[in-house]
């Protein structure tokens, strides 16, 4: 990643952090909840170069790390979204097609996200972290999954967007 | 090339997966620096927080209707401007006498037992990548608020104080997967460990094998010593199901919680049970049935006969 690129993607999670923390925390949806930054995370990836993408992973992990309410070991979020950027970026991207459908995107998006959470979920009970009941996992990711799917008309052109606006003009 | 290239990437990779396990230790090894950066976060978002619930929550309902406002032509005349704020007015009334009600219901609960309390305001909740169910509240150490506070609402107990700055705390809600609390029998001495699930029931455990639950039986907090995290005598929920397996060492079960958590405005933080237990003057007064109207029928002589 190009040094000038990384204080636009710094602005850009911090205030993707901002809205997830004070406004979409505070809806009530009615099958678990949507997690706006995770779903932006993965459309935002999976656009992205390889070594570009471990390094949003790595900062976007660092600013998820710094939510309050989370319980887990700080550091947690970033070593998830490390390791998932670089899945997303050498393995997926490979399989893909060069030009991103939007259906590819929503799609990736989804099990992406569902996967990163998985992988939180796991490494936080090898941590020992209290995970819950295997119900209650399931609805909150299965719930995060149908909301990640819903409202990808939000999100999905606005991560494509953003993206392009951090391109320099010769990387367009 | 292209394995060079691949070789940084993954070097790079690796790296970063170490900076990120080099972290985590920190932080299990109790590093303040990483523990006060999410203290930090937490006081400057409260504010923001604070502001974003004065400001949508009275009117998270009626976005709809003031996108409309937009789309209006230029004749949009006085009366309707007039008609779309008193709407407003009316959606910030009924949320302010809501709010009213949960803080009157709260201060009745605590004043009844005689519980030294701080009323709150919520103003965020935790997030799905959290896995845990929290909720931010828009007071902290500055008006007296410390770790391990319980936290009630109008109907009885919300969770226990997880972590405070200056200006706002965050409460773990009893339906939390972590959560547990020791529970007693309202009425009775049988004493149990009621368990969040991360809905809105919960799984109880009875602690003795002799332990008599049944369903509709209401339980209570038994308390902590010095009274944190618990105070005694909170309501906390009512039996629902019990299990009746043959062989099982003790009685297990389903309660139903009070509060429902989903919709909290306003709460109390216990800062101290000034009357000590308040016994059982909090259980809830069980629903009244509504007397039976009989109409007895006398048939008229018919004009024919």
């Amino acid at each position: 990643m190009e040094i000038n690129r990384l204080p636009k993607v710094l602005l850009i999670f911090l205030t993707l952090f901002l809205i997830q923390e004070v406004l979409i925390n505070q809806i009530n949806f009615l099958v678990a909840g949507f997690s706006l930054y995770l779903a932006f995370f993965m459309a935002w990836v999976i656009q992205d170069q390889r070594n570009s993408a471990v390094v949003t992973g790595f900062i976007a992990g660092l600013i998820l790390d710094l939510s309050p309410t989370l319980d887990a070991p700080f550091g947690l979020w970033t070593l998830v979204l490390t390791s998932v950027s670089y899945l997303l970026s050498s393995n997926v991207r490979a399989a893909l097609d060069a030009e991103l459908s939007p259906l590819v995107m929503l799609s990736v998006a989804v099990l992406a996200s569902s996967f990163a959470l998985a992988l939180f979920l796991l490494f936080g009970a090898i941590l020992g972290q209290e995970v819950g009941s295997a119900s209650y996992l399931f609805r909150s990711i299965s719930g995060n999954a149908l909301w990640s799917a819903l409202l990808s008309p939000l999100y999905i052109p606005l991560a494509i967007k953003l993206y392009k606006v951090t391109l320099t003009a010769r990387q367009r | 090339m292209a394995t060079r290239g691949s070789n940084r990437s993954r070097l790079l990779w690796v790296s970063l997966l170490v900076t990120s396990l080099f972290i985590i230790t920190l932080d299990l090894r109790g590093v303040s620096l990483l523990s006060s950066l999410r203290s930090g976060t937490q006081s400057v978002l409260a504010p923001v927080e604070r502001l974003a619930t004065r400001v949508f929550s009275p009117f998270g309902d009626f976005f709809s209707e003031v996108g409309n406002l937009g789309r209006s032509k230029e004749k949009i005349d006085k009366l309707e401007k007039e008609n779309q704020e008193l709407k407003s007015q009316i959606i910030f009334n009924e949320n302010t006498l809501a709010q009213l009600e949960s803080l009157k219901g709260v201060l009745d609960l605590a004043g009844k037992a005689r519980y030294k309390t701080v009323s709150a305001r919520v103003i965020s909740k935790g997030g799905t990548g959290t896995f845990s169910e929290t909720i931010v509240l828009d007071i902290g150490s500055n008006s007296g608020v410390r770790r391990d506070m319980t936290v009630i609402a109008a109907s009885g107990l919300v969770g226990v104080v997880k972590s405070t700055t200056a200006a706002s705390s965050i409460v773990l809600l009893m339906n939390d997967p972590s959560f547990r609390i020791g529970v007693r029998v309202a009425g009775k001495q049988d004493m149990g460990i009621l368990l969040g699930q991360g809905d809105k029931s919960y799984s109880l455990q009875m602690l003795s094998a002799r332990s008599a639950i049944s369903v509709g039986d209401v339980l209570l907090a038994r308390g902590s010593s010095g009274d944190r995290p618990f105070v005694p005598g909170v309501p906390v929920g009512r039996v629902s199901y019990v299990e009746n397996t043959v062989g099982q060492l003790t009685k297990e079960g389903r309660v139903n919680g009070f509060v429902d958590l989903n919709s909290l405005s306003v709460v109390s933080v216990v800062l101290s049970a000034v009357a000590g237990d308040p016994g059982d003057a909090l259980v809830p007064q069980a629903p009244r049935p509504a007397p039976t109207v009989t109409v007895f029928v006398t048939p008229s002589p018919s004009p024919e006969g």
